[in-house]
């Protein structure tokens, strides 16, 4: 070959227009010629230099702004400024990957701030995230190589689905219920690609265009719902409703419409299908069985509500449980429980006291964590509380709730807090550090010292971080003069135990008047001025009980209450 | 990218390991060579970009493997090869052609010199300042050619139509552009080396 030929196969190869045998004939030539190697990277270096130029606009401004500086760097010695832009690319290249793993990770629950650490600092000003499709939803679900969790990004590259059926949306809207054994890469929010496997894809009219890839070609959406299946057969080709294009490797491209499947071997051999329809689920059937399993978990916690409502222990239980409307009662499911089965007086008498029905005040409904609208309370507006009453004095405490928090942006978050904080009362609330904090003023408080003072109140160590933001957790405080201890737990795991000293053990309880996720002070003071103690986040049940609860049963109210525990038959 | 401010390469952002800034500096000084292997083992596909950048990721995932002393950019090429691998597997495409291993690693071996490195930095500096220099000597049409395969990759067959010129057209001009450039570029760099 001489160079000029070279040169030319060199062109024609980087123009995608080099043949198969000149491709050889290349390869042979640059395996054995060193000078026709030369001339590849020259002609490769050509190609780099002019993507450069064209694809780096900025880079390109950049320059023209910086022309005096990029003078005098040139006549002064070797100019910085490119190996700066490298830096930078190489440090967001690298940025930008430790940023997936560590959202992968504290998607996945596991995640603490410590993490955060290894972000190089040139990226930490704007977040950002990798992927291109959400995983919505998941059924019988067998990951070959990591597990996913519904809501996580899809990462790049191939993913191997071994069983099972998952749902994907992608951002440009296209709704992907995949069944396992399936193996698939998303490419772009307009781009899948399907290895092996069956794929239903629901395409919205913002998304027409979309492409699914195969080894046999390429099916391309003109606004629709087809079906697609990867064998060693061939690509199926399915169109549901509307119409698609098929563009064969091999041949002409075909167009489907509504009804009309098509195989195209490996061959690129095209060939109507009159057999059984690729049958895999649609995106609403899916939608319809993952509501299904919501539902599932959400009929198992109410019927173990109506259990607990049994409870002679509890005071109060409050959940507006799907009751529409706009009601500003949150009612105690106790007191519903007595008018509707009208309790028997030997029961009654049981109970030592029973809480009231709880007043909204300023806090929104909101949806709840079965996703049902409407059912939870937003505590964020300013002011916002449940205002209850729970008469008596007890000789234990047991608090428990399910939390959504936004963000703990106050010196306190409320929980539980009686008005004021006279002798006897509890107070359970957050810290800004993510710890809980429950104390019961003992009587002689005002003789302690300050150390004495600190000793009233159990910390837990620091449950909260921010990958917790926006999810529903399960919080409780129980108070055991008998065992002289003090519980905190999270997500049913006990997190810390704290003993009770002696001269603070306090078993006759009050509480009175109280408030939900806010704290008054006492109600008759006409100052207008209050602290914002509001939790910024919601609450969809609140418990009180007179009794501590045994770690077992803690567990199991969090097990029952779950609304991400998969079901035994998930 | 970040909107942030070059960083010194002394700067140590806390929690970065000690290593890191080294590290960087092997990374950054290899920069030119590794993208020319990318393309090199993938001439004219779109999507070299992103294999160079996964490449990058990849060897920054790897960094604590790397053993300081040892030869920095034929560990870097091994894990650019790869991920070319990777990204042929991933295309599953029977049309896509490939170089042998042995052609593969002969041409990491001859890019692994200081001609193609950035350390070169001047020379780096000064290829890009011809490039820009001859591209604009060219005709009018020929740049915007140039601008339409470049600037955003397209392909050739795509440019036949939107341009409605025969692809074979295109790819004669297009090499007599490259031909023209490669000498023009030359002449600019030794004449440049007489000053």
């Amino acid at each position: 070959m001489t160079p000029q030929q070279l040169q030319q196969s060199i062109d024609a190869l980087l123009d995608g227009q080099l043949s198969e045998a000149d491709f050889l004939t290349l390869e042979a030539e640059l395996s054995v010629n060193p000078q026709a190697r030369q001339i590849y990277l020259q002609r490769i270096e050509l190609d780099q230099l002019l993507s450069d130029n064209y694809r780096s606009d900025a880079g390109d401004k950049r320059d023209q702004e910086t022309t005096p500086a990029t003078r005098v760097a040139t006549s002064a010695g070797p100019p910085r400024m490119v190996s700066r832009t490298l830096l930078l690319t190489i440090l967001a290249a690298a940025a930008c990957l430790l940023f997936a793993t560590t959202l992968a990770w504290q998607i996945l629950g596991n995640g603490s701030q410590d993490l955060a650490a290894g972000i190089p600092s040139t990226a930490s000003e704007e977040r950002s995230a990798i992927g291109f499709a959400v995983l919505s939803g998941q059924a019988q679900a067998v990951w070959k190589d990591q597990s996913l969790k519904k809501g996580q990004l899809i990462p790049s590259g191939i993913q191997h689905l071994q069983a099972g059926l998952i749902q994907l949306e992608l951002f440009s809207g296209v709704q992907l219920v995949i069944q396992g054994d399936a193996s698939f890469a998303i490419e772009s929010p307009m781009q899948v690609r399907l290895l092996h496997g069956k794929a239903r894809a629901l395409v919205p009219e913002a998304a027409h265009g979309f492409q699914l890839l195969t080894s046999e070609g390429q099916v391309v959406d003109l606004g629709t719902e087809f079906s697609v299946e990867v064998d060693h057969s061939g690509t199926q080709v399915e169109v549901l409703e509307g119409e698609v294009e098929l563009h064969p490797n091999v041949g002409e491209m075909k167009n489907l419409i509504t009804g009309q499947r098509l195989l195209v071997d490996q061959a690129g051999q095209v060939s109507n299908q009159p057999g059984q329809p690729i049958s895999v689920v649609g995106p609403k059937e899916m939608q319809n069985r993952l509501a299904k399993q919501q539902n599932q978990r959400l009929e198992r916690w109410q019927n173990s509500v109506n259990e607990l409502l049994q409870d002679p222990r509890l005071l109060g239980h409050y959940s507006l449980d799907g009751q529409l409307g706009y009601s500003r009662v949150l009612p105690n499911g106790v007191l519903n429980q007595q008018v509707r089965h009208e309790i028997p007086p030997i029961e009654k008498l049981s109970r030592k006291s029973v809480a009231s029905q709880g007043a909204i005040v300023a806090a929104q409904r909101d949806a709840d964590r079965w996703g049902r609208d409407q059912s939870s309370l937003d505590f964020s507006p300013v002011g916002s509380r449940v205002r209850v009453l729970v008469p008596g004095e007890h000789n234990a405490l047991t608090l428990m709730c399910w939390v959504k928090i936004n963000s703990l942006d106050r010196m306190y978050n409320s929980l539980f807090l009686t008005d004021g904080h006279e002798v006897g009362e509890p107070h359970w609330q957050i810290l800004a550090d993510g710890r809980l904090f429950f104390s019961i003023k003992p009587d002689d408080q005002d003789k302690m010292t300050r150390d004495q003072r600190q000793q009233q109140i159990y910390h837990s160590p620091p449950f909260w971080d921010t990958s917790l933001s926006g999810k529903w957790i399960m919080l409780c405080t129980v108070y055991d003069p008998d065992q002289q201890q003090v519980t905190h737990y999270f997500n049913g795991d006990a997190i810390s135990q704290h003993p009770i000293p002696d001269h603070l053990i306090i078993k006759q309880i009050k509480i009175g008047a109280a408030s939900i996720c806010n704290w008054s002070e006492p109600m008759y003071r006409t100052d207008p001025t209050f602290v914002v103690r509001n939790l910024n986040g919601s609450i969809d049940e609140f418990a009180i009980f007179d009794a501590p609860l045994s770690g077992q049963e803690v567990k199991q109210l969090y097990q029952s209450g779950n609304p991400y525990l998969p079901l035994s038959n998930d | 990218m970040p909107n942030a401010p070059a960083p010194s390469p002394n700067d140590q952002p806390d929690g970065q390991s000690p290593h890191d800034g080294r590290f960087v500096a092997l990374l950054t000084e290899c920069q030119t060579q590794l993208r020319m292997y990318v393309r090199a083992l993938m001439p004219g596909e779109q999507n070299a970009a992103d294999v160079i950048q996964q490449t990058n990721a990849t060897i920054w995932e790897k960094r604590n493997s790397f053993e300081f002393g040892t030869n920095f950019t034929a560990w870097a090429f091994a894990i650019a090869r790869y991920e070319v691998l990777n990204e042929r597997k991933r295309q599953a495409r029977s049309n896509s052609l490939q170089f042998s291993t042995e052609l593969a690693e002969t041409i990491a071996a001859e890019l692994d010199s200081d001609q193609f490195s950035s350390k070169a930095e001047q020379l780096q500096y000064s290829k890009r300042e011809a490039l820009k220099h001859c591209v604009g000597a060219l005709d009018e049409q020929q740049q915007q050619l140039l601008e339409d395969r470049y600037r955003n990759e397209q392909r050739l067959s795509e440019l036949a139509q939107t341009l409605q010129r025969p692809v074979g057209s295109l790819k004669v001009s297009l090499h007599r552009i490259r031909q023209r450039l490669a000498k023009c570029i030359e002449l600019r760099l030794a004449n440049m080396g007489d000053h």
